[in-house]
This record gives C-alpha cells, structure tokens and sequence, in this order.
C-alpha cells in the first residue's frame, strides 16, 4: 500500500456498533459445533463494502478476510462466547464480542467520515497522544466505573490520581498537577468553571462519555494555554446517523455505602425520512446520604443530582452539523464535622482523632453545602473539500456556583459565595490533504471570551478575559517512523474589577507565549515501539492567584494573591517503551516536568490576625518546579481464563529554588488485579471474577513542618469484582456487575484529600450495577 | 471548495459567532457583599452600684487581611462584680450592622464564651438563657480576684443543629468559631 494510503487510513477511524453493540442477531439454541457467524463490512459514509479487511476470532486459529462485496463467513463454531477481531491496515482494530448458539449476523460499519474530528479522543489519537502517552476508559472498564464521580473513574488509568474535599467532591490530578494545570475538553469544548479552586469538582455527568481519554504532559499546542499537566477528553458517542429505529440504554447503579442510587438512561435514533440525521436524549439522577467510615457515619456528605442532555445532527459526506445542548447540577452536602472556624478549632479536631459531630445515616443535605450548575451549548459544523476538511466549533458555557455557609438567616436566603461564569468558544480548524503524500496536519484559530462575578465574602473579584490562539501541526510517516511537530501562539487579556472599599479599580493584564511540541515514534517491531515527546506550555497566572484576598475555609489558611506574578511555563520530556506480544503487554512511561514560574503557596513566617483567631498566612509566590516520575502497566494472560494486570506510579516533585519537596503531591502506588474469565454461567455471558488491590505509600517527601498533621500511613485497600452480560432477546441485552470496594473496611485517611484532618476515608462499600441494552 | 463557497461557509460561521456572542447580557461588576462580617467586638462593664459603663471593643474595620486589628486593653478592679454585655457589630457597614440581636435571636445555636487565663483572673457567669435553659453568654456578670494580669478570649461559638438535632450543651465543644480573639487584662487594686 502506498504511503499516502497508509496515512489516510491510520487518520480514518474504525468505528462501529455506535453506542451499543447490539447488532448481533442471536438465534434458536442448538448445542452443537455447528455455528457460524457472518456478516458484512461496510464504510459506514459511502454504504460501500470494505474489502480485504481481516477477521480473526481471539483464542481460535479462525482467519478470514472480506471478499470483493465486504462479505465474510465463519463456520464450524462451537456454542459459546467469542470475541471477533477485525482488521484493516492502517485502521484502528476493533474487537466485539459475540455470544454465538447457533448463528450470528455481525454486520460491521465502518465510519470512514471523518465525523470523529469532533470525536476529541480521536483528535488526541491523531495530533495530540501519537507521541504523547495517554491512556482511556471505555468499553467494560468504563462500565465498571458507573456511578462514581469522573474523577473517581479517571484515577483507574496509571498516573492519574485525585484531589478530595471530602468523600463528596473530587478532581482528577494527572502526573501530580490538577485544577487550572489540566483541562478537560467535554465533548469538544473547553469546560470552564471555576477549576481553581480544590474544591470544585468538574461539572460533568460522565454518563454522557462513551470514552475518557486521559493525555498526560503538556499539550499546549492543540489545546491551549493552562495544559500544562495534561488533557482529559470526555467524548459521546456518535449520533447514530445510519439507524432507522428508536434504541437507547438505561444503566442503575446502587451503592451500599451512602445508600447511593443513580439512573441514566439514553434514547437515540435516526429519522426514516430524513437520511444522514440523528438524535440523542440522555438523562441521569443521583441520590446518595450520608457516606459511612468504618467508624462512623459523616454527616451530611449527601449528593443530589440531575443532569440531562440532548443533540442533533446531520452528516453527508461532503457537510456535518451537530446541535449539543447539556445542563449539570448538582446539591452537594460538605460534611459538617470539617466546618472550622479558627486554627484551634482544627487543632481541636485533629487532637481528637475522630469528628466531633457525630451524625446516623441522613439523605437531608443541610448547610455548608454546594449548588452547581453547569450549562453547555455547542454547535458544530464541518466541510469536506478536495481532500481538505474545514470545522467550526462553537460553544457557550454557564457554570453557576453557589456556596453556602453554616451561618445565621441571611445565608438561608443567600449563598456565602456566588459565582456566576459565562465561557464563548469558538475554533476553526483547518485539516490539509497530505503534503508531498507524506505529511498531514491542521492549522487552526481559537477565541474565548469569559466574563465571571463573584458575590458575596470576598475571595476573587469579577473579571473578564478574552484568548485568542493560533496553532500547526504537522505530522509525518515514514516506514516504521512517525513524526510530528507543532507550534502555537496565545494571547490573553485579563480585565480584574477589583474594589476598593466602595470603589471600582480596574486592573488590565496581558499575557502571551509560544507553545510547541516535537516527537517521534519509532516501530521497532510488531511487538516493540518507542515514542518520545518534548512539549511545553504555558499558564497565565489565574484570578485567585493575582488577586485572592482571604481565610481559606476548611483549609484554615489566609491566602492572599499577587499581582505581579508572571505565567508558568513547562518543558516537559516524556519518553515510552511499548511491548506487546500475544499474551504479555508492558508500557513503561517516563516524564520529567520541569515548570518555571511555578505558582504556588508559600507559608508566610506571620500568622494573620482576624476575628476568629490568628491564622497561619500564605502568599501565593513563584519557583521552579519538577515532577518526574515513572508509570508502569503490565498485562499478561496467564493461560486464557486467567490474566493479571499491575500499575505502578512513582511520581517526585520538587522546588528547585528552596531546594526542598513540594506540598499536596500523591504518594507512589502500586495497583494489582487478578482476573479469572469464567465464560458462560448459567444464562451470563463473558462472566468474570476478579480481585484487586491497591497500595498507596505515605507521603515522605514533604516539607518539614509544612502541615498542621504528618501525612497519613501507607494503606493497602482490597476489592472485588464480579460481572456478566445476559441476552434477553436479539436486541436486548442487560449487562450486569457486582463491585465491593475497601473489602475488609480498613480504615485510613489519604493525603489528597483536604478532610484527612476531620474524618477518615470511606468504609466497605458494594455497588450493583445493571445496564439494560433495547 | 470555491472561493465563493469558502465566502459563504465563513460568513456562516462568522454569523452563527455572534449570534451565540451576543447570548450573554452584561451586568455591571459591583462590590463584594459579606454575609455576616464581624467587624467589632465590644464588652461593656459597668460595675456593680454605678452607672458608669466601660466599653472595650477588639476591631478589624477591613475585615481579615489588611490593616491589623486594633484591640484595646480591658482594665478591671480587684474583687469587683461587673454587669457585662457583649456585642458583635458590622461597622464596615453603613449604618452599622448590630449582629449581637441576631445571636440572641438563635440563642439555641450560639454561644458566648469568655476564658480568663488565668482562671484567678475573674469568673463569668452568664444570666441569659436560650429556650432549652442553655446559657447565651451575651449578658453576665464578672467577679473579679485579686490583683493580677492576663489575657481574657471571646469566643462566639456557633452551634447549629447537625442532621435536625440540636447539638448546643453548653459547653465550648460543639460546633465552630465564629469569633476567637484575645484581649489583655489588667486586674488593678
């Protein structure tokens, strides 16, 4: 095949079964070795069979490729599971999994369109993480994560870990940087809210990702400024453009702990009529109650949310657009035993080993507690011309978030703290055709336009900021080497409406920087490749570190900004060695961050003196930083039932300038999972066992006396999984899975989470979950 | 992609821009609102037999941060009694924000703590009482000891209830601070 094909197809993604892989048609039962499956493989766009694609059935020596018509046929097939692989060079290959009793029909379309630039994983495969590792969840690992927070699912990918306030609230961290150093695009668009703060969790229903895709190091150039610790990418499926009838799914999740249930539940189709159009309705609600420790319960640390979304959208092969509109709020109860008003009332509380408010199991949310809103609206379109595509994409975000205090009248009427954000994107990327056969690439335009009030106590002050970015990237294929290199430019104004007292001081910053990008990776072999990649980006320093004036509560810290602080800048090296043979996959990653300008807290040697005693005073100042570290992830089966699977990440962050540690960097772990593939039990398909355990280390590197208690202990913590699918008829199918996490309800507090002061972590807790396919 | 074609699909995208631009209605930025700012704490004694109060007041009139608090030094008679009352006042606001009424309003969620150190210094004794008989601490009377010198906290405890429960006992534990500070305390013959 010739290069320029090559490049085209490894760009064009192999994407089938939509959202749902239901398309198997499943027929009467006959207990023999007598089955087949066939089917046709089709370019999704054209209609046009594929030809020359190759199947292989996982665990047999069964090979076929598609005949001139797309055509392919197996027989002589026992009853029984199996997983259908298919094929195609320079395509992405995909594996589905049939429960065959006598014959099956898996007809396979693949999407040649390239609707998936919109797809932000595939944007990431394609520019961003070709030499970038990254890693994503989908499939059955992102089921398995249903339920849970998008934090608490993105920590399941080695390197990720997370930030907690509480058993309620958390933030994913990658490669030991959070809140304003990543960015999470949500289905395209940059989530806005008000990502600095510890405390704010990303506004995200995650039922609405088919995908989470996590990049780590620096992706500035395609992303912008502020990725400076890495991307995360939430991607929907597909609207379903090809699909005559009404489909859809409906997931529950119950959690024992916390008495937590959830229900999400997703309609979408095409229209009969109108061909190349299709739709999505998708809906969720959460109700959880007090979180119980092994020890005790936690008072009102109950969640109430209720998000929903909807899109359309029509697609040909020449144009597409797409309509996404989606509204996320949540009530979140911030435990009460971690309201503090002064340093000795923390100190009391630590002293006493465990929380002075004792509570029972409780849905009531009371005060302190967080109401959020999140609303997105998002326009897409695009145009394919002469082998160039052109996209625009639009989006306007509002992210509310109102925060209330324990306190007296006024604040049952009115929040302590309200932020109200409004967000304007747009992008308009241009993908060329290949140059010289060889080289692809995109250049493309970004603005944003942000304006935020805050009312109440002060904290932050209103402002308003506008970015415009430019951007290219390049990528060429050559044999066994890929390269590619990019380069952008951001410009940033930032208006600040400060007061005075009474009286309005506008302050103007402008900000600008360069971001770039060079890798390379090298296919040794099918079994051995290498990548490297050196990135840099950039952060303007944000509102709260300029400008943040006040008690940080919970934290028991006066924090104050600055205004004279420059933006961060990274360079970050990364390099990582892929294995992967048939029954053993290693990926050994390496990065070395280093961040100039670093912004951080600095502990200031005087208490601040205020009305509820003195508190200890922070100055947000600049050094040098560097986090290096490691990620490890092995995969072996062991024989084809069992398979083992271990992740390791040792991650070392230090202050260049004080020469010492830096604060509030995850402890190094150490995950391990055993699973045992039962296949068919009973009327469960694919059924599995498996166990798992994790091990975090206590955090040694820190600061002397930088904390008002030592980081806690180590912890080992030990879970359980159990899970199948069952096929109800021949577009039914109810995926079900049974999880107990914290096993033998150990008790431990973790370093990143900001209550480790108050309370200890979660206890045991068993969570059910079913997901009905019709 | 014809030029014309180019034309219209950017003006397009250029229309839909400011269509989804121009969603958003400004307001104009204003100036920070605190809820419930403490600004001032005032102890007022008047000793028993006169009329004549003495009024000791602990400010921090640009709330935390800023320009330091000013605090005045309580000065006392030996083996004295005094009426005391406490009060909390907003006085960033104009007119000033009298918070103590508020306090004694949900009496059943606060209360006033005065700790002498050390504990010779004086006794507090407080006489208000919230609607489960638990003292307020607003009103009380001091007995002061024999000549000496120290430090007197106030604290304003708020003590709501957790889950509907009333948690208030009368003792400091329960809940969080509203106030904490320290005044110096001379006890003269």
């Amino acid at each position: 095949m010739k290069n320029s094909q090559r490049v085209v197809r490894l760009f064009i993604i192999l994407f089938f079964i939509g959202l749902f892989d239901f398309n198997t048609v499943y027929a009467q039962n006959t207990a023999n070795c007598d089955c087949f499956v066939k089917g046709v493989v089709k370019d999704r766009e054209t209609n046009l069979p594929i030809v020359g694609a190759v199947l292989t059935i996982k665990n047999t020596s069964k090979v076929t490729t598609t005949d001139t018509e797309g055509h392919y046929k197996f027989d002589r097939l026992c009853q029984g599971s199996y997983v259908l692989e298919c094929k195609i060079i320079g395509y992405k290959t995909t594996r589905t999994t049939i429960a065959l009793q006598h014959s099956a029909e898996e007809n396979l379309n693949l999407s040649e369109d390239e609707v998936h630039l919109q797809d932000v994983e595939i944007v990431a495969r394609r520019v961003t993480s070709l030499t970038q590792p990254s890693g994503s969840l989908q499939n059955q690992s992102l089921e398995q994560t249903r339920g849970q927070t998008l934090a608490e699912a993105l920590q399941k990918m080695v390197g990720v870990t997370m930030l907690q306030t509480g058993a309620s609230i958390a933030k994913p961290v990658i490669h030991g940087l959070h809140s304003n150093r990543i960015l999470i695009i949500n289905n395209g668009i940059r989530q806005e809210g008000q990502q600095w703060g510890s405390e704010h969790a990303p506004e995200i229903d995650p039922f609405i990702a088919k995908r989470l895709t996590v990049v780590k190091g620096a992706a500035g150039v395609r992303y912008g400024s502020d990725a400076i610790g890495g991307v995360i990418l939430v991607e929907p499926a597909e609207l379903p453009y090809t699909i005559g009838s009404i489909r859809g799914e409906l997931n529950t999740v119950g959690f024992t702990n916390g008495r937590t249930g959830v229900v999400s539940g997703t309609f979408e189709g095409g229209l009969k009529k109108w061909k190349g159009f299709g739709w999505r309705l998708q809906g969720t609600l959460k109700n959880g109650g007090n979180i119980r420790t092994p020890d005790y319960f936690l008072a009102n640390t109950g969640v109430r949310e209720q998000n929903f979304s909807a899109a359309v959208g029509y697609r040909s092969v020449k144009l597409g657009a797409e309509v996404f509109y989606s509204q996320f709020h949540t009530n979140l109860g911030i435990f009460s035993g971690s309201h503090i008003g002064s340093t000795s009332d923390l100190l009391s509380v630590i002293q006493n080993g465990e929380p002075f408010i004792k509570a029972d199991f409780n849905r009531a949310i009371e005060r302190p507690n967080q109401l959020v809103d999140h609303d997105l609206l998002k326009i897409k379109a695009y145009r394919q011309f002469s082998g160039n595509r052109l996209s625009l994409t639009l989006g306007r975000q509002h992210n509310q978030r109102a925060e209330y205090d324990l306190h007296g009248p006024q604040a049952a009427l009115k929040p302590a703290l309200l932020f109200r954000i409004t967000t304007l994107t747009g992008d308009i990327v241009l993908e060329h055709k290949p140059m010289a056969k060889e080289i692809t690439g995109q250049i493309g335009f970004s603005g944003l336009h942000q304006y935020n009030f805050t009312d109440g106590r002060p904290l932050i002050p209103d402002f308003e900021q506008s970015n415009a970015g430019a951007f290219v990237i390049e990528r060429w294929i050559r044999q066994k080497w890929e390269w590619e290199a990019g380069l952008r430019y951001d410009m940033r104004w930032l208006q600040v409406y400060r007061f005075i007292g009474q009286t309005l001081d506008q302050r103007n910053h402008q900000f600008n920087s360069w971001s770039g990008t060079v890798g390379g990776v090298f296919n040794a072999s099918s079994y051995l490749s290498v990548r490297a990649n050196f990135g840099t980006g950039w952060r303007p320093p944000s509102v709260n570190e300029l400008y943040s004036k006040g008690v940080h509560h919970g934290a028991a810290a006066y924090e104050e900004g600055n205004e004279s602080l420059r933006p961060e800048t990274a360079y970050n090296l990364m390099g990582n060695v892929e294995y992967t043979s048939e029954r053993f996959r290693a990926e050994i990653g390496l990065y070395y961050n280093s961040i100039q300008n670093f912004i951080y807290l600095k502990p200031q040697s005087e208490p601040i003196l205020t009305i509820r005693g003195a508190f200890p005073y922070f100055k947000y100042v600049q050094t040098n930083a560097t986090f290096s570290g490691a990620d490890v992830t092995t995969e072996w089966n062991i024989t084809p039932r069992w398979e083992h699977t271990a992740k390791i990440s040792y991650l070392r962050a230090y202050d260049q300038a004080a020469n010492d540690y830096l604060v509030a960097i995850p402890a190094n772990r150490i995950e391990n999972g055993l699973r045992y593939k039962i296949g068919t039990v009973i009327h469960s398909h694919d059924s599995f066992v498996s166990i798992g355990h994790l091990w975090v280390d206590q955090q040694k590197r820190v600061p002397p006396n930088s904390d008002f208690m030592p980081p806690p202990s180590a912890y080992h913590l030990w879970s359980i999984q159990v899970g199948g699918d069952i096929i109800l008829t021949e577009k039914q199918k109810i995926t079900w899975g049974i999880t107990g996490q914290n096993l033998f309800d150990t008790a431990y507090r973790d370093y990143l989470n900001r209550f480790r002061y108050y309370s200890l972590e979660q206890g045991r807790n068993f969570s059910m979950r079913l997901k009905w396919i019709f | 992609m014809k030029p014309t074609h180019l034309l219209l699909t950017l003006t397009l995208a250029l229309t839909i821009t400011a269509v989804i631009w121009s969603c958003g209605t400004k307001e104009a930025p204003a100036p920070e609102d605190e809820n419930e700012l403490i600004t001032t704490v005032r102890l007022t004694f008047t000793e028993a037999g006169t009329t004549t109060p003495q009024k000791f007041e602990w400010k921090d009139l640009d709330g935390d941060g800023g320009n330091a608090p000013t605090t005045s030094r309580i000065t006392l008679k030996a083996s004295r009694s005094y009426k005391v009352d406490v009060e909390f006042l907003d006085e960033s606001k104009t007119p000033t924000d009298n918070i103590t009424d508020e306090v004694r309003e949900e009496g059943d969620e606060h209360l006033v703590v005065l700790t002498p150190t050390p504990s010779s210094l004086f006794t507090y004794t407080a006489s208000d009482k919230d609607s489960r008989n638990f003292p307020i601490g607003l009103s009380g009377t001091v007995t002061t000891g024999s000549t000496n010198q120290g430090t007197l906290r106030v604290q304003l405890r708020h003590q709501p209830p957790v889950n509907g429960q009333p948690v208030k006992n009368g003792t400091v534990a329960p809940g969080s601070d509203d106030v904490n500070i320290t005044f110096d305390v001379v006890v003269a013959p």
